[in-house]
């Protein structure tokens, strides 16, 4: 059978056309479902898409931004409001899968991929979701954890909070080839200060289990302390906990394991 | 920065370079960078069929039943082409030259040897029925053990893994199990000498990478010729290779290439051509085959990983006096070239050094994994890597710069090599100089007034008195003759006596045509 490629003018058609049919993927950018149809994917049928301006939308200017879920990382580096942003997206591919790869669909590039999902699930985003029943608003651990029980849904867009303070919002990839190579992992944390201390500590992990997870230990061991060597340290020893990192051909799953929390100490302390 | 030291053998040389030094505008590269250039695949033909090949997913195992039914039933189907459809179903790719023995299916019989080898082939209307029918092919495999490693597989009860080898390492001569590099007295050297140094080396197979993944494309022509649109990095060893295998004239094909998107050694093997002709010759359709980028970098042939183990001998004033090599060339399941890297090997060895007692042991191993192939000097790289580690770690065992020590060893014209070849030309020191001064790297006096053309020859032009091996007998029938090749069969002369261990080698014959010649492929032939 050859795939059927399904156009519509709005989300809702085009969500209830994904819902409908077990072989059919929501088409965004293509960087994912291209490949898996060069490639030979045959539980692929159908393709959907959707020329929604929705898709596209922007909203920066309060201190809860939104962004379309057909919103290209090249966008995101092109807005200064997203300056927070642009390390994640800058991480991501080279220039042709920046212009087109979608914020959208990051939520489900599966490892070694995904690294802008690893920043937003720092930043505690809430992803917006177009189902069979309507639209409904899943924070992303939530949408993440559920993912593969996703693939019938149409994500709209993902907000979140800004980070108050720029110095606040840290992230890197450590990757093999630079700088467009596969995540051996991603680090992502999100650590407000506020008297001195951290409040609402979140740290993310790419490449360290099937999905992009949050370093539940490591946030525990610096809430309501202050950021310094002792509370990095006990973060750092603490990343591993409740990480399962598969092998694969950019590293093993020990590997990831034993630099996890080297790279966690070196991003919280500032160090290149 | 380009910059020629016209000042270093000035002598030797007529100034009158036309091209090096000089700007010089490749011919193709306004093609290239204008994204005007035509690859294979830009060649978009009417009714043009798609084949692709449902691959072994084991490293080893035999194959009891292929069923093909359903698949044949699939949608767009237009025909399956398995094994006894090949005219030729075995080749090795160096029998154009008469070297080495076919060992390859183009589709496997009975048994697979690596994970992604080729069974079936399916020829449909598009990719995706073809994909779709793949999927449809139903291959009943019985495992096998299989063998990953050079060095178990050449331990005694390891798998077989091609029974054309079963003793799982090429044949050089119809007689060897690996190339041989004897000079001097190795274990002599070693004893005398100061320090001893044993390293190993392992090397990891590499991807060519090519933008252009392998492919090809093969209409039907008028008068039952057959155009074929390929990636071929070799051409008219390509077309040669197909008219093998599919068992008709060379000239029933019209090969067109020449613009190679990326090849890097990586598209010498041939590996699309023959099961596309064939798809296009059994369709009367144009048909179109090519590797998808997991394909090309899971079972595209790669640089094939090497295990070195180097033992050197060095006196305390930083000369080497022995060297020893053991190095394995893992050719995965089949042979490709790896047989003729490891003759490249061996005569590569000891590096560009004079050593005075050298001993080297190059096999060509065969295991359960993807069958490796050219790349970039491959053959020489890997060893040269290893080699030059080990001049690092000697520098530093005896304390001397490391430059210098290279300096100190380094051939210099009027030497003899390890093959008992007068070195010539070396410059080898002038090279270590000038690098040594771009890096603003202290040199002692003694080191930069030296030069390859002085100090060398003399006692270094002699061959040390080389202990002979026992000479294995022969123990099959010369080897496989192909119809590519005209001479009448070789006989072969009757072995010498070994001479005494003492006695010095004969200096080698001086070339004469007609006579005997040696050649590096096959050694010494009759012409």
């Amino acid at each position: 059978m050859p795939v059927t490629v399904k156009t519509f003018s709005n989300v809702g058609e085009a969500a209830a056309a994904l819902s409908s049919d077990r072989g059919a993927r929501y088409f965004g950018g293509g960087t994912l479902v291209m490949r898996a149809l060069n490639e030979g994917d045959l539980s692929i049928s159908s393709i959907v898409r959707a020329q929604d301006q929705a898709l596209l939308r922007i909203d920066a200017s309060g201190p809860r931004v939104t962004i379309g879920a057909g919103v290209t990382f090249a966008r995101i580096l092109a807005e200064r409001d997203f300056a927070f942003l642009h390390a994640p997206a800058r991480s991501i591919g080279g220039p042709a899968v920046r212009n087109m790869g979608t914020v959208g669909g990051n939520l489900f590039a599966p490892n070694p991929y995904g690294d802008f999902a690893v920043a937003l699930l720092a930043l505690d985003a809430v992803v917006s979701v177009q189902g069979g029943f309507g639209a409904r608003d899943i924070p992303i651990e939530e949408f993440l954890q559920s993912r593969e029980r996703q693939a019938g849904a149409l994500v709209l867009s993902v907000s979140c909070q800004k980070p108050l303070a720029a110095e606040a919002f840290h992230y890197r990839k450590v990757a093999r080839i630079k700088p467009k190579g596969g995540s051996v992992i991603t680090l992502a944390a999100h650590l407000p200060v506020s008297s001195g201390r951290v409040l609402g500590a979140r740290i993310a992990l790419g490449s360290m289990a099937q999905t992009q997870v949050r370093a539940k230990a490591a946030e525990r061991a610096l809430e309501g302390r202050p950021l310094d060597a002792s509370s990095i340290t006990a973060a750092a020893s603490a990343a591993v906990e409740g990480t399962s990192p598969a092998d694969n051909a950019l590293a093993s799953g020990w590997y990831r394991r034993e630099i996890v929390g080297v790279h966690l100490r070196r991003l919280l302390s500032g160090q290149k | 920065m380009l910059e020629l030291r016209k000042d270093i053998f000035a002598d030797e040389r007529d100034d009158n370079l036309k091209e090096i030094g000089k700007g010089t505008q490749r011919q193709d590269m306004l093609g290239h960078v204008t994204g005007t250039s035509t690859y294979f695949d830009d060649h978009k033909l009417q009714g043009m069929l798609h084949l692709k090949v449902v691959r072994s997913t084991h490293s080893h195992a035999r194959l009891r039943r292929i069923d093909t039914t359903e698949a044949e039933r699939s949608a767009g189907v237009r025909r399956i082409i398995r094994a006894a459809d090949i005219p030729r179903n075995l080749n090795t790719l160096l029998s154009l030259i008469n070297f080495g023995k076919d060992d390859e299916p183009s589709l496997a019989v009975d048994k697979v040897r690596y994970k992604g080898e080729p069974i079936v082939a399916v020829v449909a209307d598009s990719p995706r029925e073809a994909y779709e029918a793949m999927e449809k092919v139903r291959v009943d495999y019985e495992p096998l053990p299989a063998v990953f490693d050079v060095e178990e597989a050449l331990k005694s009860g390891a798998p077989v893994v091609n029974e054309t080898y079963p003793k799982n390492t090429f044949t050089y001569y119809d007689v060897y199990d690996h190339q041989k590099l004897r000079f001097g007295d190795v274990e002599r050297g070693l004893a005398g000498a100061d320090h001893v140094l044993e390293q190993r080396y392992q090397m990891s197979p590499i991807e060519h990478a090519p933008t252009e993944t392998n492919g090809s494309i093969a209409a039907p022509d008028t008068n039952g010729r057959y155009v074929v649109y390929t990636s071929t990095q070799a051409l008219f060893f390509s077309v040669d290779t197909c008219a093998k295998i599919l068992d008709v004239p060379s000239n029933t094909f019209h090969f067109i290439g020449g613009t190679v998107g990326g090849g890097f050694g990586g598209k010498v093997d041939t590996i699309t051509e023959p099961l596309c002709i064939l798809g296009a010759m059994l369709t009367g359709r144009p048909v179109r085959y090519v590797l998808g980028r997991e394909e090309e970098m899971q079972y595209g042939p790669p640089r094939g990983a090497e295990r070195i183990y180097i033992k050197d001998g060095v006196m305390r004033d930083g000369r080497i006096v022995a060297r020893k090599v053991r190095a394995y060339f893992d050719s995965g399941a089949y042979t490709r070239l790896s047989s003729y890297a490891a003759v490249k090997c061996a005569a590569h060895l000891p590096g560009p050094y004079t050593i005075p007692n050298v001993y080297g042991d190059v096999y060509c191993v065969f295991t359960n994994r993807t069958p490796a192939t050219a790349m970039r000097g491959f053959g020489v790289t890997a060893m040269d890597f290893a080699i030059e580690c080990q001049m690092d770690k000697l520098a530093h065992l005896v304390g001397m710069d490391p430059m210098e020590f290279r300096i100190l060893n380094a051939y210099r014209d009027g030497d003899m090599k390890a093959h008992r070849r007068e070195a010539k030309n070396t410059a080898l020191i002038e090279c270590v100089q000038v690098a040594a001064e771009k890096a603003k790297w202290p040199l002692r006096e003694e080191f930069r007034r030296a030069s390859s053309r002085q100090g060398g020859g003399g006692e270094r032009a002699a061959v040390s008195p080389t202990p002979r091996d026992a000479r294995p007998q022969p123990a099959m029938a010369s080897q496989q003759r192909t119809s590519y090749d005209r001479a009448p069969v070789a006989t072969r002369e009757p072995q010498p006596p070994p001479p005494p261990p003492s006695s010095p080698p004969r200096a080698p014959a001086a070339p004469s045509h007609g006579a005997t010649r040696f050649s590096s492929v096959f050694g010494t032939r009759r012409r």
